[in-house]
């Protein structure tokens, strides 16, 4: 077996079909750590980052093959696909893959969201061979059976029952997104009503993969305790023969339908207490804003002394909950907010009353003062992320997928600092306009 | 020579082109590197004050933050009797007013630093932290050090708190499993201090704040604390610092006394919790163990391992896997200052709890009666060997772990050193540790609603029926008319 890899790899050499030698790109670090970007030939994009603090090791890949990528009639072909990748490849059987990481002490997990789909794994890093052959033989390999289909269809309706049983709330969430993401490739449900995913075929998940689960379509990212040198040798021993598919288009651009003034519905939806969702649409975002609006959601939402916050919840009394998260997409964001209240008397007034917080940025300039609790507060949450070796590899693939400079990786944190008030002053009056805002108000028994 | 390159030649081929099949080294997991995986955490400077305060730094190259912590040596065990759940308020106090300043002041101060204080009171200790921006430590130590010294305990502010504990427990009560967890450790603790950790939310409003003044001043002293900073920091600065600030702290600690562990249930009991809206039923079954210092702790957790660390153990393979009684089932351990427990725990759907109850019990007999076998062994060992560097990852994990050794006064093998302990275990320490704290009868608890009953009074001979505030509703017994 020894032999047949040599050879395999002095092949691959001679053909000039490994990594590049050398970095095409290093983070200059002002973020403390540096990250290798390498492609190889069929077209995956392999992002290393050295960190040897711990004995551990971080094998993350991205797809891009989020819900966007499926088509009416597909509902849950993503996260179908997501399941599936858990089932068995040519050389690791079903759940095999939870198996070989949990037996040496790892740890995995995968999510899908309307972008892509991340699978990754942190293991004791001398089995970061380990994590990359079973990588590789799912995205080589993929079993999919009509068997394991229908076995992984009904195990994922049946979580997703579940999750409506368990979570009253669920349910206006996803109607939430259908209404501030008018178009269907945006706006459709991980899931949806299970209908659709009951009719996928075994044709479609096939299509899917060879479509989206490709080497040309993937970004694959290590992170922690390796040596740069062997790491190169074994993405390559194992990533470089894939094929690639065929080429991928780009995803869908949002098509919103226009709306004259602000949307707001009325969910029949049983829950058990009143409330509402309130949300924005930033669509299209010139570069940079996103940065503004980062900021603000910190500062309207994020700490008891927050602006909307501290009125909801303490001055006003108005809510008993309070949430809001900033929903960013490769090329449209959303700033979403829930809200729990007593009464429909309670969810008019903290309606208001978020409109209000909001109307005040548009008519003074924030202080320096409050402007800088925000910043700091948004530097500690970005800092935090990147505290992990997956924090760190998930933002890697999401810089990726984004378009990022490698070699500028933490420089949005640079434009964060130098964010002025007058910045602020404009975004808010630019895009928290009533067409780009809906409100769904929850009918509860 | 022509004949051997092409069939070089083809061989390359064959091996490269997916088409013709696939390379061999794709047949079968690679082997683990051979260089040695080593865990070396950063190492914890620590000095004691003359007031008797433990100072504790630890710096970590490559850090992005930085996070400072006071460790009281006091938890939720240490709350009296008549008031339990008063240790958790307390920290919770923290940061709401001194005298002079308000609590809007200092969650000013404290958020303009970016942050928020966050406090975790646990069986046996309390901690009160901020993680912070480099640039912001000397800040926070001093705001810290403001908090907590300067600390005064207004009934309006402790209202607020008094609510919010409330609310956020009766939120985790919602979920069957922390019902029936929380019954468990009540029933295993039956006059033992533990039992006080496992309050139901309706006493938390008996809590006065002459309460919160008296708890303060009995446990909130120098030499019952410890300040600890990690992280991107100058372990000497942070130190003089911290140093500065608290060195002036007054107040005298008597010492604790140290209170003898309970004794492990040895009787079969079985405890049904009412939880009218539970979606499925949750199982646990478990006992009293040795401390966090004991001999047995590596074999033990070695043994839960085996028992259900992961979904390759042996509960998750019987209960879900081989006989569908559960949608999962696992094992966990934890250790205090004066013993531990284990539980094994269990979601099952109404039909099968009875059958996942026995399940758990045979799996549990299965191990105490006959040991472990090599390989489960050397697999529970090769995941604590692998995963005990992944709970120091986080600046969570790491302050959890540092927190708790400081605290109980844990060695090295809390810390680093923990995998070279688990390397040693093998299956006549485990055996003997199965033989020690797995022969007695462990308790049965199962939260549920009310209406499955029914079958779970069948087939046990005795079930006490709770409340889901925990109140003896009545026992059943077999063959009696109820």
């Amino acid at each position: 077996m020894k032999r047949a890899a040599a050879i395999v790899l002095l092949l691959a050499l001679a053909a000039g079909r490994v990594p590049a030698a050398g970095p095409l790109a290093a983070a200059p670090d002002p973020l403390g750590f540096a990250v290798e970007d390498l492609r190889l030939s069929n077209g995956l994009r392999v992002l290393l980052s050295a960190d040897h603090r711990l004995p551990l090791v971080t094998v993350a890949v991205g797809y891009g093959a989020g819900t966007v990528r499926e088509r009416p009639g597909q509902e849950g072909l993503a996260y179908l696909l997501e399941n599936l990748m858990f089932q068995g490849s040519e050389n690791v059987g079903p759940l095999q893959h939870i198996g070989f990481v949990q037996k040496v002490g790892g740890e995995l997990n995968a999510t899908t969201g309307v972008d892509k789909s991340l699978y990754y794994q942190t293991l004791p890093s001398n089995h970061l061979a380990l994590a990359l052959w079973l990588e590789s033989d799912r995205m080589r390999s993929l079993a999919i059976t009509a068997a394991s289909l229908e076995r992984t269809k009904a195990e994922v309706a049946e979580e997703h029952l579940g999750r409506l049983r368990s979570d009253p709330y669920l349910e206006g969430s996803i109607r939430m997104d259908e209404l501030i993401f008018p178009d269907f490739p945006y706006g459709h449900p991980l899931i949806g009503t299970g209908e659709a995913l009951g009719r996928l075929t075994e044709a479609d998940v096939r299509g899917f993969a060879r479509a989206f689960y490709v080497p040309n379509n993937a970004v694959l990212a290590v992170v922690g305790d390796f040596d740069p040198a062997r790491t190169r040798e074994l993405v390559a021993r194992y990533f470089e023969t894939i094929p690639p598919g065929g080429p991928v288009p780009e995803p869908p651009r949002p098509a919103f339908k226009r709306e004259s003034d602000v949307v707001t519905r009325s969910a029949r939806v049983p829950v058990p207490g009143a409330g509402f969702h309130m949300g924005f649409r930033f669509y299209p975002l010139q570069p940079g804003e996103i940065n503004i609006l980062r900021v603000l959601e910190v500062l309207l939402f994020e700490g008891e002394t927050s602006r909307v916050r501290n009125r909801l919840l303490r001055r006003d009394r108005t809510s008993t909950h309070l949430s809001a998260v900033l929903d960013e997409r490769l090329s449209a964001a959303a700033l979403k907010v829930f809200s729990l209240n007593t009464n429909e008397i309670m969810v008019e007034r903290a309606e208001r009353a978020v409109l209000a917080e909001i109307d005040k940025l548009r008519t003074s300039a924030v202080s320096p003062d409050e402007l800088t609790k925000a910043k700091r507060r948004y530097r500690l949450k970005y800092l935090d992320r990147l505290s992990t070796l997956r924090g760190r590899a998930l933002y890697l693939i999401d810089a990726a997928f984004a378009g990022a400079d490698m070699a500028a990786l933490g420089r949005d944190l640079d434009a964060v600092k130098d964010l002025e008030p007058a910045a602020v002053l404009a975004f808010v009056a630019r895009y928290f306009t009533p067409q780009y805002r809906v409100v769904l108000e929850l009918e509860y028994q | 020579m022509r004949g051997v390159v092409a069939v070089a030649a083809l061989a390359v081929r064959l091996a490269l082109s997916p088409a013709f099949g696939q390379e061999r080294f794709r047949r079968t997991p690679p082997l683990p590197d051979a260089r040695p995986v080593e865990l070396k955490l950063p190492e914890v400077r620590t000095a004691v004050l003359e007031n008797g305060l433990t100072v504790a730094t630890a710096v970590q190259p490559g850090a992005l933050t930085a996070t400072l912590m006071l460790v009281v040596k006091a938890g939720e065990a240490d709350s009296p009797p008549d008031r339990p759940g008063l240790a958790g308020l307390t920290a919770r106090m923290i940061g709401k007013g001194t005298k002079r300043l308000s609590a809007e002041y200092f969650e000013n101060m404290v958020e303009a630093m970016g942050t928020e204080l966050s406090a975790e009171t646990r069986m046996d200790y309390t901690t009160v932290s901020l993680r912070v921006l480099p640039e912001q430590l000397d800040r926070g130590i001093f705001a810290l050090r403001l908090m907590v010294l300067k600390a005064s305990f207004s009934e309006r502010e402790l209202a607020a708190v008094r609510r919010e504990a409330f609310w956020g427990l009766v939120d985790r009560m919602k979920d069957p499993e922390a019902l029936a967890r929380r019954h468990l450790f009540r029933v295993l603790f039956e006059g033992h201090p533990y039992r006080t950790a496992a309050y139901a939310e309706d006493v938390i409003k008996f809590i006065a704040a002459k309460d919160v003044a008296a708890f303060y001043e009995a446990f909130y002293r120098p030499a019952n604390a410890a300040v600890i900073v990690f992280g991107a920091i100058d372990g000497e600065t942070a130190a003089r610092r911290v140093a500065g600030h608290f060195g002036g702290w007054q107040g005298a600690f008597p010492g604790r006394v140290a209170v003898p562990p309970p004794s492990p249930n040895a009787r079969d009991r079985v405890c049904f919790v009412e939880a009218p809206n539970a979606p499925s039923a949750a199982v646990v079954a478990g006992n009293v163990v040795m401390d966090a210092s004991g001999p047995d702790v590596f074999p033990f957790l070695v043994l839960m391992q085996v028992l259900g660390g992961t979904t390759r153990s042996r509960l998750f393979m019987s209960l879900r896997e081989t006989k569908g009684y559960a949608f999962y089932a696992f094992s966990e351990a934890a250790f205090f200052r004066s013993c531990g427990a284990y539980w094994a725990r269990a979601l099952a759907p109404p039909e099968t709890i009875v059958a996942a109850a026995r399940e758990i019990l045979r799996e549990i007999e299965a191990l105490a009666a006959a040991p472990a076998g090599p390989a489960e062994i050397e697999e529970g060992k090769s995941f604590l060997i692998g995963n005990l560097p992944a709970r120091f990852e986080s600046p969570e994990g790491f302050a959890e772990g540092l927190a708790r050794r400081v605290a109980l006064g844990l060695d090295e093998a809390q810390w680093d050193k923990g995998p070279e302990r688990v390397k040693l275990v093998n299956a006549d320490t485990a055996g003997a540790a199965a033989r020690r704290h797995l022969a007695a009868r462990p308790i049965v608890v199962i939260a549920g609603r009310p209406e499955w009953l029914g079958p779970v009074a069948e087939a046990f001979a005795s079930v006490e029926v709770y409340d889901p505030a925990g109140t003896l509703v009545r026992t059943l017994v077999k063959g009696e008319r109820q």
